[in-house]
């Protein structure tokens, strides 16, 4: 039967579905609305060699035009401030009105922002979309001394980027380990030395206390009494789904818009796919939210499917990468579940993993490397954690014996 | 075809099953690959970003990328999986006495 598919949100996951869809329905119409007057990008780069200059706008589109129109896939730049769910209708500021029979939701996040007396919040940059990445880019030609606040992986991968720029970066974090919201201090520790030997300076369990700016530039007093002076200030500080427009509707909020391992939303016909869905896994049997780029192209592909009417559960297991300064640091599964730690290898040039078990299960594993070093090993680890294998911990923890001896076929 | 363009890999038995090598000639990078049924060539860098495949996860038919997890084909080089989507380009390959050449353009 034909219907009318809107996908509320242009981007990866956005995209991913919207394909997916047309693969398995040729009738229906198929609309993306987009906020951003682009057609989907790959955000990963934004960070890295966008800033480094080593992609350019024109790399970062997941597909042409010309393929969205070979597909039937109409994308439209608007903004929607309005939901009626009852009526099926988007309603934009000018009150353009778009009705659909089956909605997904794949509006994203957006950045957490510090809370800054007025008059200095447009001297705080933040990074997510392409447009605060060219910004970023282009004010930190003429300047040195940079900021970061926050030492997540997104202010990580700036300090790596701007470093490899010559900028003298500091990183200030508030907890006592950098990427501790995800990542196991084994890890963390590593990839700060790295960013020590390359001259950043990493400052733990210090809090912003005032930012004042002086002349062009900024003092930053941390809760010690200690100062920075800078010249330039970038925040990092952690994502919010993107749940505003639904907020006073019947829609099911709770960290995002919850939805079962169908992508399917407490609304009959409303799916929601990607960082903005807080999505029930089957494998770890309970809700979760993912902000990666594997989830949301996976996700988005999985409510595709949904939508078009082939009943597929979401079973991918988390999986997500960043690359700063020469490492290639990976994570899969989840690594807050478990009896056991094994460590495999100890160089950084071979690359180091801990594996994360439960019941002699791995529930999780996180790896950093020189790149190329990890990627495999953690590859299979995430099939042993689908097949739920019961591992041998002998050759989980010898390098030199393969990991792919435990796979059973 | 011109005997000349085929370049000589190394022995059969450097590779093991399911798995591959990487070889070098002149400027450019190849990973030579043992499947179950014999032996296969194919650049030996992602087209998705410049790293090597070498230490990608061959299985079955496929090689895995070990930075962003693009999967392609080893016998067509077709690209399987998002990110990657532009394919591989894939190399005849003979075996002559124990040793594997593969052809390069």
């Amino acid at each position: 039967m034909k219907k009318n598919i809107i996908i509320l949100g242009g981007g990866q996951a956005g995209i991913y579905a919207a394909r997916e869809i047309r693969k398995n329905d040729t009738e229906s119409n198929i609309k993306i609305l987009g906020e951003e007057n682009l057609l989907p990008y790959e955000r990963p780069p934004l960070s890295k060699d966008f800033l480094l200059d080593k992609k350019n706008e024109q790399d970062l589109y997941f597909h042409s035009s010309e393929v969205l129109k070979n597909e039937n896939i109409d994308f439209e730049n608007i903004l929607i401030t309005k939901v009626d769910f009852e009526h099926k209708k988007l309603f934009s500021k000018n009150e353009d009105v778009y009705t659909y029979d089956t909605l997904l939701i794949s509006t994203g996040s957006d950045n957490k922002r510090l809370s800054l007396d007025n008059n200095l919040n447009d001297d705080v940059y933040y990074l997510r979309n392409l447009e605060e990445a060219k910004t970023i880019k282009e004010k930190v030609l003429n300047k040195n001394k940079i900021t970061i606040i926050g030492g997540g992986f997104i202010g990580l991968e700036i300090a790596s980027s701007l470093s490899q720029l010559q900028k003298k970066v500091t990183v200030i974090e508030i907890s006592n380990q950098l990427m501790g919201r995800i990542i196991p201090k084994q890890i963390a520790d590593l990839v700060q030395s790295t960013h020590i030997d390359h001259g950043n300076k990493i400052i733990l369990n210090k809090q912003i206390d005032k930012i004042t700016k002086k002349n062009d530039n900024f003092e930053i007093l941390l809760n010690d009494n200690s100062l920075i002076e800078t010249d330039f200030v970038i925040a990092g500080i952690g994502s919010t789904p993107s749940v505003k427009l639904f907020e006073n509707t019947n829609l099911k909020l709770d960290n995002g818009i919850v939805t079962n391992q169908f992508c399917e939303t407490s609304i009959k016909n409303v799916y929601a796919a990607g960082d903005v869905s807080n999505f029930y896994h089957p494998l770890y049997e309970r809700n979760m939210r993912l902000e990666s780029y594997q989830h949301a192209q996976n996700h988005g592909i999985c409510a595709g499917k949904n939508i078009a009417g082939v009943k597929t559960e979401y079973t991918s297991i988390p999986w997500m990468w960043s690359d700063q300064f020469n490492l290639n640091l990976q994570l899969t599964g989840i690594c807050d579940e478990y009896d056991e730690i094994i460590e495999r290898g100890n160089d950084i040039n071979k690359g180091v993993i801990y594996f994360f078990l439960k019941n002699n299960k791995i529930r999780g594993a996180c790896g950093v490397g020189i790149i190329g070093k990890v990627g495999r090993d953690i590859r299979i680890t995430s099939k042993l954690t689908e097949k739920d294998t019961i591992v041998d911990k002998q050759i989980l923890s010898d390098q030199n014996l393969k990991l792919n001896k435990l796979i059973q076929k | 075809m011109s005997e000349k363009n085929w370049i000589e890999v190394g022995s059969t038995d450097s590779i093991e099953e399911e798995d591959l090598i990487r070889f070098d000639h002149q400027d450019k990078t190849f990973c030579v690959y043992k499947l179950t049924d014999g032996f296969y060539a194919t650049d030996g860098i992602c087209t998705h970003e410049a790293v090597h495949l070498e230490d990608g996860l061959v299985m079955d038919d496929e090689i895995e990328c070990p930075m962003h997890q693009g999967i392609f084909n080893i016998k067509s080089g077709e690209a399987l999986s998002p990110p990657a989507c532009e394919d591989l380009k894939t190399y005849p390959v003979k075996v002559d006495n124990d040793k594997i050449f593969i052809k390069i353009d």
